[in-house]
């Protein structure tokens, strides 16, 4: 561990964050956006557990477990709400799923 | 002086014979109406009641054991905030000499108003219903002497007032009433800022001689009361009373209305049916001059004296403009709803002396402003229920079809005027001489003389218009009076001619309370010497 | 040990939440016949938890104390009266959540997933109480979390509809990436200060070597979360679309109950975490590492003025109440910008009050759409000569909404610019005083349709069953009876205001 900067862990987390965000923003398949949202959870666990170790303290490696269960838990509705908008609309793109304006 | 308490009954009768409206069935028309004209006809005869027992050397104003048939009890009692002290509200109701009058007045005008309700043709339940809500408000706004108890009853009269233009009303009734609420909405939420702002300045000393924070009007006007860090306390270096002067004068200058803020007023009382056109202009207007007699002046004597000169201005404007758009008018209601705007101006200039025949022509001029144009809407009424229209030009020479209304309209024309013998004139001489006495305002006042000349001009252009001239084929067929409208007309007749023969009657009513006021305002009277709270 | 059975004793009605949760899902699958007997646990469900959270009353402690700390021994979560207040907002209104569901067309034609529908409500509640008595990131996390994914499911419930299917997605994205950037915030402030604990938090930035900028960076990624669930601007977005799609029901407890937990997880946050000393007047002082409250006056302005100026030109009036509850949550947010204990007392008052109106609202909405099937404004035209109770009830609603006085709202609103004024905000005060003259305009345009337009023959002739008017009159008459007399509510508020900490 001692070989890698703490810094490094972090800028990569950032990157990762960056990267979920804007993917939000732009993509406008339902699936891609699911899929970035993962990215900024997945980052989030990145900086936790990096701190978690530079700092000794298990707290940050806990909470991940708990991130990760619910970011299953929230792939897990979220798909199954897709599945229920793609049998009504037989899209998954978010710019067709427009009966209210976003 | 009387055992009962009479001023809570006179403001909620009208609540209680709402409720037994309500409890009927809609079919019952007559008994739907007459259960309306029987309460209120027993307002009436409270408020001689109340005159018959009225001390007439009692001051009120600011000191509480001289005011009238008080009730007071704790309604809000809220111990034991450390940090805020108690929290209580009183349920204190009273009159003196400036809530008299408005008492008779809304007596009177309601029982008018029912009266002239009987042609409304649809939903009566609903509307007599809402027309007794309003009662309760109107008549509370003048009892309460409370802010908070004020407060309420004054927007208590916002949704009644909303719903009557806007069901019973004319073709555009939805946009007048709405901007009618809107309106007086605006002005009240300024006033409920100021009376926050007045609660964390003053205190009152309870019984047991802690000290709470207080809506009180009596106390707010003690300048011993306000502590030395409220932001209305004139402690306070950096105080805003002069910005909260200001925005409670806004919220009681929109009811008036003064101009800039008059532009609800046309609309409202054009679409309004008959009835709710007079109780608007026969009492609702009053609420505004009342509130800056009651509270403005009293509580603000400082900054009202700064003020002076552009209140006479803003009543002046309110005079001359009234009567020049009034002119220009072809409709009968608008004209009408314009000559009040200018009426009202004489109440502000006559407020504005900040003396004693000023003021004392101010509150006249109210009583009288309030019986005379009552009288013009309802006289409006009458031939637009027989003619559907309102145009001037449309009517000509009336006089020989319709004898009886002719003179009826003759009386509250002149009235109107400011002719001799007629109310009307007293109130505005006491409003002129008062005002000229002042150096300062002595140049308006000449202006504002020839809101008069105006007034004469316009009133009798309209009687001309409609009643004289060759007769317009058309109305060949029409009715005189009815029963109903004589017992409308007469009642007012009386008044106006009485009181413009016999003013003493009023003006002694109100004289020990105006002097009492004035002296305040002077600083002559240190109240917290002789108060004995 | 004890100190896990003195946590399980804190946490007994939770425990009693979750214990419903499970017996409602267990019956789901034992009753599968005939499922009317599950609203009915559900109701017994609410009514123990609702005796449990009164029984908490005046009980104070910190529940998974954990020992390894060095400040002090302060726990995951906080049992005060703060937290019993929001817990019975919370209870309250879902006790009358499942009375609309029960009388909800909507849902009763849902009838063999009744099941699925109480147990998300209850998971809802789950989370929500978790919210309300968090005080580590990770409880808060988790609590927010739960009650989301059982809103997201709840939120799409009539799935077989565009529009649920629609607002659920939403509710879903706007949640997911919002929670997103909390747990990131999250995740920076345990690097500056190596804990998830508020109050280690609260003494270790007051060291003067913090890092500012992180940190600001930081709390402004954890507001998103909160925000989203309070529905204040800039995070709103989702709240029309949601609110319009979703079933009826689930509306008005997402703008009453999780508006509540969402308010009182930020207060206790910004409390415990940021406030470093109260003064005898119960104002609070903030420790100097982040502004709070321009910031906070900024946006709750902009979440009046956006919700109300919004709100004028809707005519689906689901959609309209969704801007309204908008607004209303910029009113609550500026009684916590004065940052004292009076702005406390006016919050909880305000949430009281808005319990019942905004519930009544949605109410009505829902028995004239279980009629006519629909949710638009000229749908309504005429109603108040065919309907006289729905619409004089619907009229005392929205007038205190707008907060006239003689209505509670009003008492809500006055206890709000009562803080303010005292705090000398008098600015603030006219921005607020001036947006409920605009809300004057889009709540008194539907009593317009009530009553100014006439009846015609589409107007539906609304007559609720006996059921319906009880629970009508019972929101509507304490609309009117604490608007006249308010001490009861203020005197409860009072007694509430106990949040642990310093």
């Amino acid at each position: 561990m001692s070989s890698v900067p703490m810094e490094y862990y972090l800028i990569l987390s950032a990157f990762m964050f960056i990267v979920g965000v804007t993917g939000v923003l732009i993509r406008r398949n339902a699936i891609v956006v699911f899929m970035c949202i993962e990215l900024m959870l997945n980052s989030a666990n990145l900086s936790l557990v990096t701190f978690s170790s530079y700092l000794g303290n298990p707290i940050g490696q806990i909470f991940v477990f708990f991130v990760m269960t619910v970011a299953a838990a929230e792939a897990a509705v979220g798909l199954a709400i897709i599945i229920a908008i793609f049998r009504n609309k037989l899209t998954v793109n978010i710019d067709e799923i427009n009966i209210f304006k976003w | 002086m009387i055992g009962f308490p009479i001023l809570s009954l006179i403001t909620f009768l009208p609540v209680l014979g709402m409720i037994i409206i309500l409890f009927l069935k809609k079919e019952q028309t007559a008994v739907i109406k007459y259960t309306a004209l029987a309460i209120t006809a027993l307002q009436v005869v409270l408020a001689l009641v109340l005159l018959m027992n009225y001390n007439y050397s009692a001051a009120g104003v600011y000191e509480e054991k001289s005011f009238q048939f008080i009730e007071k009890f704790r309604w809000i009692n809220i111990t034991g905030i450390s940090w805020l002290g108690t929290v209580k509200v009183d349920y204190f109701l009273g009159i003196d000499g400036l809530s008299m009058p408005m008492v008779i007045l809304t007596a009177l005008i309601s029982f008018i108003a029912t009266l002239s309700s009987w042609n409304i043709n649809h939903s009566l339940k609903g509307y007599f219903a809402l027309f007794l809500l309003l009662d309760t408000g109107m008549m509370g706004v003048f009892v309460s002497l409370d802010f908070f108890l004020f407060y309420i009853f004054w927007e208590l009269m916002l949704l009644p007032m909303y719903f009557l233009i806007g069901i019973w009303g004319g073709p555009r009734k939805e946009y007048a009433a709405i901007k009618f609420f809107i309106y007086t909405l605006f002005g009240s939420v300024f006033m409920l800022l100021v009376m926050i702002g007045l609660y964390f300045s003053a205190t009152e000393t309870l019984a047991d001689g802690s000290k709470v924070f207080t809506f009180n009007i009596l106390q707010l006007m003690n300048s011993a009361n306000y502590t030395a860090d409220g932001i209305l306390s004139s402690l306070n270096p950096n105080n805003m009373r002069f910005a909260a002067y200001i925005a409670l004068f806004v919220g009681f200058a929109i009811k008036i209305p003064m101009f800039p803020f008059h532009t609800w007023l046309p609309d409202a009382h054009v679409e309004a049916p008959t009835p709710i056109s007079v109780i608007l202009a026969g009492v609702l207007l009053k609420m505004g001059t009342y509130g800056i007699l009651r509270i403005s002046y009293p509580v603000f004597p400082d900054v009202t004296k700064q003020l002076m000169w552009w209140i006479a201005l803003f009543g002046v404007i309110n005079i001359i403009y009234g009567a020049l758009v009034a002119l220009a008018q072809k409709d009968f209601k608008k004209l009408i709803a314009y000559s009040s705007v200018s009426h009202m101006g004489y109440v502000l200039l006559g407020m504005a002396s900040l003396t004693s025949v000023g003021i004392n022509g101010a509150i006249f001029q109210m009583f009288n402003h309030g019986t005379i144009t009552a009288m013009l809407f309802l006289i409006v009424g009458v031939i637009y229920d027989r003619t559907h229209t309102r145009g001037l030009n449309d009517f000509g020479g009336l006089a020989s079809q319709l004898p009886i209304y002719t003179g009826f309209v003759t009386v509250a024309f002149f009235a109107a005027i400011g002719l001799p013998s007629m109310s009307g004139f007293i109130s505005e001489a006491f409003v002129f001489v008062g005002a000229f006495s002042i150096d300062a305002i002595r140049t308006l006042t000449i202006i504002s003389t020839l809101g008069i000349l105006l007034g004469a001009g316009y009133m009798l252009w309209t009687l001309q218009r409609i009643f004289f001239g060759p007769l317009n084929e058309k109305w060949a067929n029409l009715k005189d009076l009815e029963f109903r409208e004589y017992a409308m007309f007469i009642p007012l007749t009386i008044v106006i001619i009485f009181l413009g023969v016999y003013p003493s009657a009023m003006l002694n009513i109100m004289n020990t309370s105006v002097n009492s006021l004035v002296n305040l305002l002077s600083g002559n009277i240190n109240i917290t010497s002789i108060s004995g709270f | 040990m004890t100190n896990l059975y003195q946590s399980i004793l804190l946490i007994l009605p939770e425990i009693v939440v979750s214990s419903v949760l499970i017996i409602l899902v267990l019956s789901d699958l034992i009753f599968h016949k005939d499922k009317r007997v599950i609203p009915f646990i559900a109701g017994l469900g609410i009514i123990v938890t609702g005796a449990f959270v009164i029984n908490q009353f005046g009980i104070t402690g910190f529940a998974f104390q954990t020992s390894s700390q060095t400040v002090r021994n302060y726990g995951m979560m906080a049992i005060d009266s703060f937290g019993v207040f929001f817990k019975l907002i919370v209870t309250a209104s879902s006790l009358l959540i499942l009375f609309f569901s029960h009388a909800s067309n909507e849902i009763q034609k849902t009838k063999d997933r009744l099941g699925e529908y109480y147990a998300l409500i209850f998971g809802m509640i789950l989370g929500m109480f978790f919210m309300i008595s968090a005080t580590d990131m990770i409880l808060i996390y988790l609590s927010m979390e739960m009650m989301s994914l059982s809103s997201y499911v709840l939120a799409g419930f009539t799935k077989l509809r565009d529009r649920s299917s629609e607002a659920s997605l939403k509710y879903l994205i706007y949640g997911a990436v919002s929670s997103g950037l909390m747990l990131f915030g999250i995740s920076i402030v345990y690097g500056m200060t190596g804990s998830t604990n508020l109050y280690v938090i609260n003494s270790l930035i007051q060291a003067p070597q913090i890092n500012l900028f992180a940190l600001s960076f930081a709390i402004v990624l954890i507001f998103a979360g909160i925000g989203y669930k309070i529905s204040s601007a800039p995070f709103h977005f989702w709240t029309p679309d949601v609110y319009e799609g979703a079933p009826i029901t689930i509306t008005a407890f997402l703008s009453v109950a999780s508006k509540a937990a969402g308010f009182a997880l930020l207060i206790r946050f910004i409390k415990t975490t940021f406030v470093s000393y109260i003064d005898s007047n119960g104002s609070w002082t903030l420790i100097n590492v982040f502004d709070w409250k321009p910031i906070l006056i900024g946006i709750s302005i902009l979440t009046m003025t956006l919700g109300n100026f919004s709100a004028l030109w809707q005519d689906n009036l689901k959609r309209m109440l969704a801007y309204s509850s908008i607004a209303h949550a910029g009113y609550l947010l500026l009684g916590l910008v004065v940052f004292s204990n009076q702005g406390l007392i006016a919050i909880l008052i305000y949430f009281i009050v808005y319990l019942l109106m905004n519930l009544g609202a949605f109410l009505i909405v829902m028995l004239v759409a279980n009629k006519t099937g629909s949710e638009e404004i000229d749908d309504y035209n005429g109603l108040g000569y065919t309907s006289p109770l729905l619409a004089v009830s619907f009229a005392i609603f929205l007038i205190s909404l707008t907060g006239l006085p003689p209505t509670a709202g009003f008492i809500g609103k006055l206890y709000l610019f009562i803080a303010l004024v005292d705090a000398k905000m008098i600015f603030v005060a006219v921005i607020a005083l001036l947006n409920s003259v605009v809300s004057l305009y889009y709540y008194i345009r539907v009593l317009k349709h009530m009553y100014l337009v006439k009846p015609t023959e589409s107007t539906a002739t609304v007559v609720p069953s006996l059921n319906n008017r009880i629970l009508v009159l019972a929101l509507a008459a304490p609309v009117l009876i604490f608007g006249i007399y308010f001490a009861p509510i203020v005197d409860l508020a009072k007694n509430c205001l106990v949040i642990l900490g310093l």
